[in-house]
This record gives C-alpha cells, sequence and structure tokens, in this order.
C-alpha cells in the first residue's frame, strides 16, 4: 500500500459542501417544504399603531369558499396557553413581565400587530379571507419615540406596567469616577444616536406546522436558530410536552439574528393547525418582514467623556436609553452588554453607566449581528470627535489608549482580562496597509478641485468567545454539546445543534473533524435541524467557531480513541501503535496492516468483544470553550462625499482583522464583508421609519434600502493571527465583527471629508439629505 | 382559471392558472420548481428571476398567463444532466454565496447577461447584477465567480 497521505483541511477555503444544492435549486428551505393537504395561514393586522380593540368580526371569512378556519385573537387565547415570551424566559431576561396574547385581544400596540389568523386552501385565498374580516379599533395616543416613552403621562401600551419603561433605569460604576472627572483636563458631553435598522434577510420568517391528531405530536418546520428554542417555545405556548413537539429545519435563507425561537406568528400557526387538522404553511411577505418581524438598535447616548490634554481617556460617565418596541424582547439585555464592553480595548480608569429600556408602538426590538455594536459606535466616534479637539491624528489617539499587550493581561474596568487582544498590531497594520500621508496629499489636492475625500479608522474587540476569567468559572460562552458517530459505511457523522443559515458549518465543522479524526473531508457528515436527534444550541453571538469548532475537534479526538481502542482488538496491535489517516486504521510502519474505519465499524457492530470494551462507536462530547480569547481588528474607510448631491461613494476599504486561527479563510472574509456591507448599509441608506402616528414608513424594498453591488467596494482583508492562548482550539468567531466597526470607520471618513465645512457628526444615519443638511449647517455657522 | 402551455426547462407543461397567479408561484407551487426563489415579490430584490425567451424576468413581477407560449428557464434547468453550468461552477468555485436563498436569481441574472455580453468587465458586471440583493456577502465573491465564468466562456 502506498503511503497514506496527510490530509490537512483546517486552514484551507475548501469548497463548500451547502453549494452544490444551493447553486441548482435544490436547497429546501421553509417555503420549498409541501406537505398532502397543506392549508395556507394569512394575517390580518393592526393599520393602527395603537388602539383598543373594540371588536373583530370574522363571520363573513369563514363563508368565502376555500376558507378553512378564522381565528381572533380571543379564539387563539382560548386555544393555547399565556406565558411569556420563551426566549426571554429561557434566557432570564431583565425587567418588568407584560401580559400579552399571540394575537391581539384587547388592543393593539403596533401598526402590523397581528389580530386574526386566516387559514385557507391557497395563500392567496387566505389573503382574500383577510380582506373581509372586519376590525373596530379605538385609537389611542401613539407611543413613538422614547423621549415621550419616558414622560410618566404616555399611555401605558401594557396595563399590567402602569408605565412604558421595558427596564427600569439602572446606575452602575467601575473605577473611581467622581475622582477620575475632577481630575480629568478636560471634560466632554457628546449625545450620540443610533437609528433604528433591520436584519432584513433574503427569506423572512416562515413555517409549516403539522399536528397528529392521533399520536399527540406536533412537527413544525421552520427557519430558525435554533430548533430547541423554537420546540421550547412551541410546548409552552401551545400547552404540550416537549417530547410531543418535534422542530425541524434546513436550509435558512440568513437571519442575522432575527430567526432565534418561534415567533408569535409561528407560534399562532401551529396553534392553528392542532385547531384544524391539516397542516398549515405561514410564510410572511415582505411587508411583513419589514414591518413586524423586528427591528433593532435606536438608541441615544448622553456621553461625558473624562481627557487629558495629552489625550488618554480616562473615564466615560453614559447614560442609554434603547426603545425597544412593542413587544418584549432582547432590547432589555442589550444595555447590560454594552456596559460591559464600553471601555473596548482601551485603558479607561472609570465608567459610570447608565440605562433605560422603553417600550413604544414600533415593531418590537430583535437581535441584530453584534446588538450591543454601539458601544462601539460611540466609542470610535467620540474618540474622533476628542482627537479633532486636541489635534491628534485619529491613529495616534487609539494607540495612546489602547491597552498594551501585557502578561499578565490588562483588565478592563467592566472586568474583562484584555488576554491576547491585538489592538496595537491592527491599527500598525492599517497605518502599513494605507499610505496615510499620500492619502493626506491626494485629500488636499482634491480639495482645491471641490472633491471631498475623507479617510476614517476604527477598532473594536468581540467577545467570540471572549476570555476565560475566574468571574466565569463555565467557560466564557458555557458548554456546547455534540455527538459524533462513525457510522458502518465509515462516515463520520456529527450532530451538533449549531443551526447555520449561511455560515457554513457543513464544510467548517468537516474539516475540523477530518483532520483530528483522520479521514478525508467527504467523509464527514453535519447534521443539524431536527430536535429529534441533534443537541441543544443556538447558532449566534459568533459563537459556532470557537464552541462548535471546538468540540468538532475535541469529539473527533475522542472518537478517534474510542475506534483505535475497538480496532486494536481486532487487530491484536496495541492502541499506541495505531493510527487513523486518510480513513484507514494501520499499524505504525505498517502500511499493509491498514483496514478502513468502515471496517471497524461494521465489526464493532457485529462482533463480540472482550467484556468491558465499549464498542458502540459514538461519543457525547461538550467543549468549555478552553482558554478562550478576543476576535478584533482595526477597519479603514476612504470615501468621496459629493457635496452637490450628498452622496457618499466607499472607494477603499481595508480590514486588519484578528480572528485567531482560520478554518476556512474564503468562508471567514465571507463573514467579514457580509458585514462590512451591512454597516455601511446602515450609515449611508437603512432605516427602519416611522411617522409620527407610528405607521412604519420603509415597508418595501424601495424604501428600505439595502447595499446593491454597485454600493460596496472591494474589502480588502489581512488576517492577523497572533496569540495563541489555548492548547487546541484558537478559531474565534468572526460573524458579527464587520457590523459592529463599519458603522463608526464609514461616519470618521465622512467627517474627516467634511472637514472643511467643520461638520461634526453625532449620528450613525447620513443618507445624502442629512449629509446636504450637514454641510447646510456648518456653511451657516450653527 | 386559464388552461394555460409554455415550455419550462425545455419540457412542455400544461396546467390551469387562476388569472392572477403569478410566473413565480406557477413554477413554485403547480410544476413544483422551488429553486426559483421569492424574496419581495415587489420586483426589487431579484431572487425570482428566471429567464423567459432570453430575458431575464423577475417571475413576482410577471403573471403565470402572460407566459403562455414562452420559453422559460430556471435555475434547475442550466444544467439538466444534475452536474453545474459554467456560471455555477464558477460561483462554488469562488465560494460564491452563503445562505443561498439569492443564488437561482442571481445566477440567472449571470447566466442571461453573460450570454449578451461576455466581454463584459467588473464595472459592467456590478451593474448587471445590482437588481439583485444578496443581503450575506457583500458582493464581491459573487462578482468574482462572474468574472471567473466569463474568463471560462471566453476560454473555450
Amino acid at each position: 500500500m502506498a503511503a497514506i497521505p496527510a490530509e490537512r483541511y483546517t486552514g484551507a477555503s475548501i469548497k463548500r459542501s451547502e453549494d452544490p444544492r444551493i447553486l441548482t435549486g435544490a436547497g429546501r428551505y421553509v417555503d420549498d417544504i409541501k406537505l398532502p393537504g397543506m392549508l395556507h395561514a394569512a394575517f390580518v393586522r393592526s393599520p393602527l399603531a395603537h388602539a383598543r380593540v373594540l371588536s373583530v368580526d370574522a363571520s363573513a371569512a369563514r363563508e368565502l369558499p376555500g376558507i378553512v378556519a378564522a381565528f381572533t385573537g380571543t379564539d387563539l387565547e382560548a386555544m393555547t396557553v399565556p406565558g411569556p415570551d420563551a426566549l426571554m424566559a429561557l434566557l432570564g431576561g431583565a425587567g418588568p413581565t407584560p401580559e400579552f396574547t399571540l394575537l391581539a385581544t384587547d388592543k393593539v400596540r403596533f401598526a402590523g400587530d397581528p389580530v386574526a389568523i386566516v387559514i385557507a386552501e391557497s395563500r392567496y385565498l387566505a389573503e382574500d379571507g383577510c380582506e373581509l374580516v372586519d376590525v373596530e379599533y379605538d385609537q389611542l395616543p401613539p407611543v413613538t419615540n422614547a423621549s415621550f416613552a419616558l414622560d410618566p403621562s404616555s399611555p401605558p401600551l401594557f396595563a399590567n406596567l402602569g408605565d412604558n419603561i421595558a427596564r427600569p433605569h439602572s446606575r452602575n460604576e467601575f473605577g473611581d469616577v467622581p475622582a477620575t472627572f475632577a481630575t480629568a483636563d478636560r471634560v466632554f458631553d457628546f449625545r450620540i444616536d443610533v437609528h433604528r435598522h433591520q436584519n432584513m434577510p433574503m427569506e423572512g420568517r416562515g413555517c409549516v406546522a403539522s399536528y397528529d391528531g392521533g399520536l399527540g405530536v406536533i412537527t413544525v418546520y421552520t427557519a430558525t436558530q435554533s430548533v430547541h428554542v423554537s420546540k421550547i417555545a412551541v410546548a409552552m405556548r401551545l400547552g404540550m410536552e416537549q417530547d410531543k413537539v418535534r422542530v425541524l429545519a434546513g436550509d435558512i435563507g440568513g437571519s442575522f439574528g432575527l430567526k432565534i425561537g418561534a415567533s408569535r406568528e409561528e407560534l399562532a400557526v401551529a396553534a392553528a393547525a392542532r385547531a384544524v387538522g391539516p397542516p398549515v404553511k405561514w410564510v410572511e411577505d415582505r411587508g411583513e418582514n419589514l414591518t413586524t418581524s423586528g427591528q433593532a438598535r435606536e438608541e441615544s447616548f448622553d456621553v461625558r467623556a473624562a481627557v487629558s490634554n495629552d489625550g488618554d481617556l480616562l473615564g466615560l460617565d453614559v447614560n442609554m436609553v434603547i426603545d425597544t418596541g412593542a413587544y418584549p424582547g432582547m432590547g432589555t439585555m442589550v444595555p447590560g452588554i454594552v456596559e460591559a464592553m464600553l471601555p473596548g480595548p482601551y485603558k479607561l480608569a472609570a465608567l459610570g453607566f447608565e440605562s433605560t429600556a422603553v417600550t413604544t408602538n414600533k415593531a418590537s426590538y430583535v437581535a441584530y449581528r453584534g446588538p450591543w455594536a454601539s458601544e462601539t459606535f460611540v466609542r470610535e466616534r467620540i474618540l474622533d470627535l476628542i482627537a479633532k479637539d486636541l489635534g491628534l491624528d485619529p491613529l495616534e489617539i487609539r494607540l495612546r489608549n489602547a491597552a498594551p499587550r501585557t502578561d499578565p493581561p490588562a483588565v478592563m474596568i467592566t472586568g474583562r482580562p484584555l488576554a491576547g487582544v491585538t489592538t496595537r498590531e491592527s491599527l500598525e497594520r492599517i497605518a502599513q496597509l494605507v499610505d496615510f500621508p499620500a492619502f493626506r496629499r491626494r485629500q488636499a489636492e482634491a480639495r482645491t478641485q471641490g472633491r471631498y475625500l475623507g479617510i476614517g479608522v476604527a477598532t473594536f474587540i468581540e467577545a467570540a468567545p471572549g476570555p476565560r476569567s475566574p468571574e466565569v468559572p463555565s467557560g466564557p460562552m458555557g458548554t456546547e454539546p455534540m455527538r459524533l458517530r462513525l457510522e458502518e459505511d465509515g462516515i463520520v457523522t456529527l450532530f451538533t445543534g449549531q443551526m447555520p443559515h449561511g455560515q457554513s458549518h457543513e464544510t467548517t465543522l468537516a474539516q475540523i473533524a477530518a483532520d483530528e479524526f483522520g479521514v478525508p473531508f467527504e467523509q464527514v457528515r453535519v447534521v443539524t435541524g431536527d430536535t429529534d436527534v441533534v443537541p441543544f444550541g443556538l447558532t449566534g453571538g459568533s459563537r459556532s467557531a470557537t464552541m462548535a469548532g471546538g468540540v468538532a475537534l475535541h469529539g473527533a479526538r475522542q472518537l478517534k480513541a474510542k475506534v483505535i481502542e475497538v480496532a486494536s482488538h481486532l487487530m491484536e496491535a496495541s492502541a499506541q501503535d495505531l493510527q487513523i489517516t486518510d480513513g484507514q486504521v494501520w499499524v505504525r510502519g505498517d502500511p499493509a496492516s491498514a483496514i478502513s474505519v468502515g471496517e471497524v465499524a461494521r465489526r464493532a457492530a457485529t462482533g463480540r468483544f472482550a467484556p468491558g470494551l465499549d464498542a458502540n462507536l459514538e461519543v457525547e462530547a461538550a467543549f468549555d470553550g478552553g482558554e478562550g480569547g478576543w476576535s478584533g481588528g482595526s477597519h479603514c474607510a476612504i470615501v468621496e462625499v459629493d457635496v452637490e448631491t450628498g452622496i457618499v461613494t466607499v472607494e477603499r476599504y481595508v480590514v486588519a482583522e484578528d480572528c485567531g486561527a482560520l478554518i476556512n479563510p474564503a468562508i471567514v472574509d465571507g463573514q467579514i464583508r457580509g458585514g462590512v456591507a451591512q454597516g455601511i448599509g446602515a450609515v449611508l441608506l437603512e432605516r427602519s421609519a416611522y411617522d409620527q402616528d407610528g405607521n412604519c414608513q420603509s415597508a418595501t424594498l424601495m424604501d428600505y434600502l439595502v447595499p446593491t453591488a454597485c454600493d460596496i467596494p472591494r474589502i480588502e482583508i489581512e488576517h492577523l493571527e497572533t496569540v495563541p492562548l489555548d492548547a487546541d482550539v484558537n478559531f474565534r468567531g468572526v460573524g458579527e465583527g464587520g457590523m459592529i466597526v463599519a458603522p463608526p470607520t464609514v461616519v470618521n471618513a465622512i467627517e474627516d471629508a467634511l472637514a472643511p465645512f467643520g461638520a461634526r457628526i453625532y449620528e450613525q444615519h447620513l443618507p445624502p439629505a442629512r449629509i446636504l443638511e450637514l454641510i447646510a449647517a456648518a456653511d451657516s455657522g450653527q | 382559471m386559464v388552461e394555460i402551455t409554455l415550455r419550462v426547462n425545455g419540457t412542455a407543461c400544461t396546467g390551469p392558472a387562476e388569472a392572477r397567479k403569478t410566473l413565480a408561484d406557477f413554477l413554485r407551487d403547480d410544476l413544483n420548481l422551488t429553486g426559483t426563489h421569492l424574496g419581495c415579490e415587489h420586483g426589487v430584490c431579484g431572487a425570482c428571476t428566471v429567464i423567459v425567451d432570453g430575458r431575464a424576468v423577475r417571475s413576482c413581477l410577471m403573471l403565470a398567463v402572460q407566459a403562455a407560449g414562452s420559453e422559460v428557464t430556471t435555475i434547475e434547468g442550466l444544467a439538466p444532466d444534475g452536474g453545474l453550468g459554467v456560471v455555477q461552477q464558477a460561483m462554488w468555485d469562488s465560494h460564491s454565496f452563503q445562505c443561498g436563498f439569492c443564488t437561482p436569481g442571481m445566477v440567472m441574472q449571470a447566466v442571461a447577461f453573460l450570454g449578451d455580453h461576455p466581454d463584459a468587465g467588473e464595472q459592467q458586471i456590478r451593474e448587471a447584477l445590482s437588481g439583485n440583493i444578496c443581503r450575506c456577502t457583500g458582493y464581491q465573491s459573487i462578482i468574482d465567480g462572474v468574472l471567473l465564468a466569463a474568463k471560462r466562456s471566453r476560454g473555450r
């Protein structure tokens, strides 16, 4: 036998296993599920932002041919079990618990709030039926912004709360805040605003629910970031035992935080399916997606910064208000993460942080890629504002304040050690990749011709997974489980609770396991999306690379040891002398001894072994994040602002990124570029807009503008793989970083471009009309 | 209901279609060709792009009855032998996609465009694809895939 080649998949841009089906239209998304006798659902939704529901009459709809059923909010309340939002119950969300139903009963709380569900033989007919549902409303004053929500006289959305405070005001101090401010040379005051925008995955929400009345079992096919979280929600709201609920997911057309668990609509569809008998499908249309699925951000920050004359950022005192929209969600948890992350990689000595979360008559808050990202926006924006006032260069002020790499590592004033953080290295790399002096010359030359170029830099760190520290003994992100099995045909199967929706886990996890176990890449399969076979898990928070990658590595190692133990009995060789490469087990130094791992599995399944030998070639592994570590990096944008039209063009975008060891560079780069594109969109285009009555003004893709191929430049990426902290697992998450740091990078560049006008920017959304306003305000000396 | 006949991926298909039914729904629901995706149903995102009589068309904006008598190609029809066409292969090689939901429309748009503009450069390709939204990639990998497909096609 020829020498068995050593494979090394991890670190190579292996082509994706997902692509052959996706490129041929053979992907299986939730809307592609078609079950015998399947019916279709559509929702009647409130046209008003805030109103009492006086009556709902669905009788005309029920009489329309093709309509199978129509359930009002009150009908559905009788078919379900009351309870809190399942995800928040699971995560232990902060704040009081508002009482609400899946479909509105007594009142509607945002324009688009569902009040009835119509089930019909086709989606067309279901929408016809919705037209015939007659709802009488008594309009209430809408609460459309945070300042009104904070006013005790604003009408409460939830009667049982009595006000519109979703999470009460709190204040924490780290370090000596008063002393830091008392001794500072300068104290700056800023008000920074981040606007409402949203995920807008290409595929919206959707599900197919199928109830077997004989067995009392419901099967829900859905698009979710966690089949188990969806299952818990369905069981809770339908009053079923969890073992009677099975949730399945196939391909998912993006999410970016939107599809965590089951939404109110999906739970209503499940309840309706149980009531009517045949399976029921609901797939939201783009209007529903933009106005009702959920929106993110909309935060304001009153910031005081204590600074030395030399540009040392000594302390911050921040008051954050977040507008979490109508119904409970993750918004109340965001201030806590913002607080922890606000110091970033800098030597901040003191932080005062207070926050309040409010409820308003707008679509509910959902997680969106880097939900806490405003901490980076605020910090990186004010650093430029301060630098400008002190006459410092933006790179210089960052290098001056970034904590140096020391042993033991510097500790953020909010508690986490900055182990392995390479902020200085990434900033220095940016300075090498972009010739700043040459740019300044070009900028000066362009200004003489009436052209306005600007350069912006920003840096970030992301806890993906975060450092191991005594404060979190369970590991930086808890535990990630995985079941691994050697099948009798030699396939190594990984059962993971990860629920990929574009991140390519079928490829990346197989790369890691193939290397560690010693089989060809094609011989590893990744199984996801079935609560009956995969362990608990969630794809989100940039946890997959470290946590799922880590458990794939350790699990493959454990499975390999087990296979070698069994093989040593079959081959009458010492386990220490056996190795597995290229799918063959062989005695070291004796290639002729090789037998395939499939042969070992077949003989293990059928053979008789010595008592006490575990021949079940399956392991349940768990990984606690190992030594953990930070992801991070610095970005640089060069923009041109057309001061006649207000249009901003991103001419060049450079990334110096540190996400530890790369599993698949092409996939990592794709994550970074996609995040940067969303960040550019957030600044230049995207806004979830409401009028003063609470009507969503961005209900189509002609109103909610996302970047096209002409809006995003080539994004140049350099990887720094600098600091291994763990013996085995140094992959770090990159899912959110691009979206976290691109907004301040681009805004900093725009402000630099507008420097001749003296413009100062305190906000994130800068569409052309706003750019022209900034120029006009600067011109008139405001 | 109107009885319509059209050729889809080289096969004659006959079936009843309600006058208001979109071509996209007819392809997906009646012909089970679920590779054509619906991303917005108002003609902006391009996910539902198919080729009708040689031209890229948004099948959410066209009624099924309007396609009667036409020759329609969907993503399923690009490589009938079960393999990958030139554009599909180049996009696989270029890591073009992530979630894959925009993919069928993007591929069909690229196939139609390259058919008319085999020598297109990057900026032309960006403009040609600017009516197809991708939310995952930032487009660079898609553009690289189309450029590679164009290069390979010219090399034949």
